[in-house]
């Protein structure tokens, strides 16, 4: 593997920006730093870029501007992980709606940014970018089910809301993302794996199951998930997407 | 409410405004009609009264004269065609009575005498007290006894009269208690709308209008609702202005102190400053809890969102189960829904080394949300002060928890945003429970913008 990932570090404070370069520079990436929107697009236009780290609170073009203008530009594949100073649900949203992969929140330390920029790489190297379904859409539907991507819950026929834990959503939103498509346990894990993934000690296939219970899937009929033996699983509903970002 | 006792002669005032009012109107106009009705009464007794002497006067001395003219048999003729409606001529002499009783009586005799120039010896006696009636007799000049029988009466009254004063007292009581009502109407109204006043919430502004003095104070009211609300938002504005400065040097000094080597030291100032994050993190939440939750009220089954939460804990290694749950939908917040519940599971593993989670379904419809644990409890005495922001009980001080003190006061406010109620109390046993009393209905206005 002789491929260095190159992250794009876009933060005005220029300590910030200095000391995540250094680390992730010492963890073997190669790293260019931005202090606005000019030196990111000016950056982008010179080098290829694997990953943006992207502050949202700047003076001027701020994060989610530069965000929802990079989705729109030639350079809309690359994955971007946020830097948002408030852990409230609406900036959350917001930013994941603008077109963010993942978001970290201030005061973060370096080594949990460092995981998400891993996390959201692999993924992206995993699966083209426009077969991720559940990044371009809030609603999606699928069987009798729909899925709000934002808010994190099932909704039924009746408009009822059935919240999802972190690992269940996940694993739902790959299997969303690669219908028809018989995923291994490793594809699973790795792809499920979330902020705490050192701690995530649930084989897949209990994960499963617990998911099947949410979509009231019998184990014996399987409706949504089906078992491949010895394979791994298959999402055997259609998906549709309901809903468009704003 | 509350008002301070009443004592004396106070107790025995009606309590509302409205009443008291009327009860003076009432009592004044009462008065004044009895005053006025007293006043019209003796001026037509005294007008009646002179009018009757005077006439009596001229009219006796005219009628005696003419009955002693006149022979017997034409007496009878005459004298009842003298009678007037006070008193009449009989030609005999007088019934069997008593002595003047009355000093009217005696003076209309004294009347008689004076007018028939004393020509003639009057014997005078009451014949009845009820109706008053007395009896003047003399003895005509041809020996024939004359009896003069009054009965003193003033003109009887119209029959119409009280009937259009009873009118007019029951037309001003229904203007004393129209006046009253306008009064005291937007008095309550004004009253009403402080109590309801929530600064969280959106109010629709008192409506501007009638007398001007109502006016004015709805206006004043509304302007004083507006102050608040900028109040509450300028304050969130400053929270979240200084959140935003503290978050880039906290970001700093952690990179800083990451890229430094190993050591005790290095290890002590990443916990201090973990603290410092999370006061500035439970801060700013406190300040948004009061504030009112965002987004709209879905509905959810409350059973989803525990397992999830649950799982989320038990997915990251934390003791937190999920025990007997009764089934129930409701219309809520549900990010609000799980901060709530996400602090108590926080507090229970914190303090009392693990959660249980449950629901119960109450008489009163509303659904309760259990969390237990088997720490050490609160003590009773200090169960309403630890929903007091900042507020540590002296054995989490002691163990340093690292605990801010505030996450049990943002689940209080944010369950009062959801109309619900967070209930503490210690467990048979020992352990804490925590419960979070949730309404089936949907929440109710919407709350105030961010």
């Amino acid at each position: 593997m002789a491929h260095t990932d190159h992250i794009l570090i876009v933060d005005d404070d220029r300590e910030i920006r200095r000391m995540v370069g250094e680390y992730l520079q010492r963890k073997g990436l190669r790293t260019t730093l931005a202090a606005d929107g000019r030196e990111m697009r000016a950056a982008l236009d010179t080098s290829d870029v694997d990953l943006i780290v992207l502050d949202v609170m700047m003076p001027g073009e701020d994060g989610l501007f530069l965000c929802r203008n990079l989705r729109a530009s030639k350079h809309r594949n690359v994955p971007v992980v946020m830097l948002t100073a408030r852990d409230e649900e609406t900036d959350r949203i917001v930013g994941l709606e603008m077109g963010a992969d993942d978001y970290v929140v201030k005061p973060f330390s370096a080594r949990e940014l460092l995981a998400r920029i891993n996390a959201v790489i692999r993924r992206t190297r995993m699966l083209p970018p426009n077969l991720q379904v559940t990044e371009a859409g809030r609603l999606i539907g699928f069987g009798q089910w729909r899925l709000d991507t934002t808010a994190r819950h099932l909704l039924d026929e009746d408009g009822t809301a059935y919240p999802l834990s972190g690992a269940e959503f996940r694993l739902l939103r790959v299997f969303l993302d690669h219908p028809q498509r018989v995923l291994s346990r490793d594809q699973l894990l790795n792809l499920t794996r979330g902020r705490d993934a050192e701690l995530f000690d649930r084989s897949i296939d209990l994960l499963v199951s617990r998911l099947r219970q949410r979509l009231r899937d019998d184990a014996r009929d399987q409706t949504y998930i089906k078992t491949v033996r010895s394979e791994g699983y298959v999402f055997c509903q259609p998906v549709v997407l309901l809903g468009e970002n704003a | 409410m509350s008002a301070t006792p009443r004592t004396g002669w106070r107790r025995l005032l009606p309590r509302t405004l409205g009443a008291r009012l009327t009860l003076i109107l009432f009592t004044g106009l009462l008065l004044a009609h009895a005053l006025s009705f007293v006043l019209l009464f003796s001026e037509r007794y005294v007008a009646a009264r002179s009018m009757m002497l005077t006439y009596l006067d001229q009219d006796v001395a005219v009628s005696v004269a003419l009955l002693e003219r006149l022979s017997p048999a034409e007496r009878v003729r005459w004298a009842p065609r003298l009678e007037r409606r006070t008193y009449r001529y009989l030609l005999g002499p007088a019934r069997p009575g008593v002595p003047l009783t009355s000093d009217r009586a005696r003076e209309v005799t004294a009347l008689i005498d004076r007018s028939l120039d004393h020509r003639y010896r009057l014997r005078a006696r009451t014949v009845s007290t009820s109706p008053e009636r007395f009896a003047v007799e003399l003895t005509l000049a041809d020996g024939q006894p004359l009896t003069l029988e009054v009965t003193p009466s003033v003109m009887p009254i119209a029959r119409w009269l009280p009937v259009v004063l009873a009118a007019q007292l029951a037309l001003l009581l229904l203007c004393a208690w129209l006046a009253v009502r306008l009064a005291t109407r937007p008095l309550v109204q004004l009253a009403d709308a402080v109590e309801r006043l929530d600064p969280a919430r959106v109010h629709p502004p008192l409506p501007q209008e009638g007398p001007v003095e109502v006016i004015k104070a709805a206006t004043a009211f509304n302007a004083m609702q507006a102050r608040i609300g900028h109040y509450l938002a300028e304050r969130l504005q400053i929270l979240a202005a200084i959140s935003h400065d503290l978050q880039t040097p906290i970001t700093r000094m952690k990179l800083r102190l990451e890229a430094m080597e190993e050591g005790a030291d290095r290890d002590r100032l990443i916990g201090d400053l973990g603290q410092l994050q999370q006061l500035v993190r439970d801060g700013i939440a406190y300040a948004r809890s009061t504030h009112g939750a965002t987004g709209p009220a879905v509905r959810l089954d409350l059973y989803a969102l525990l397992d999830s939460v649950v799982c989320d804990y038990q997915d990251a290694g934390k003791p937190v189960t999920l025990g007997e749950c009764a089934r129930a939908s409701l219309s809520t917040r549900p990010p609000t829904l799980r901060r709530i519940v996400e602090n108590l599971i926080d507090n229970a593993v914190k303090y009392g080394g693990g959660a249980e989670v449950g629901v119960r379904r109450l008489d009163d419809g509303r659904v309760a949300v259990d969390v237990c644990d088997r720490g050490p409890g609160i003590p009773e005495q200090e169960m309403q002060a630890v929903l007091q922001p900042f507020y540590r009980l002296e054995s989490s001080r002691n163990r340093d928890t690292g605990g801010t003190g505030l996450g049990l006061a943002i689940a209080q406010q944010l369950a009062a945003t959801l109309d619900g109620e967070l209930v503490l109390a210690n467990r048979s046993g020992g352990g804490l429970r925590a419960t979070l009393l949730l309404p089936v209905a949907p929440a109710s206005t919407p709350t105030l913008a961010r």
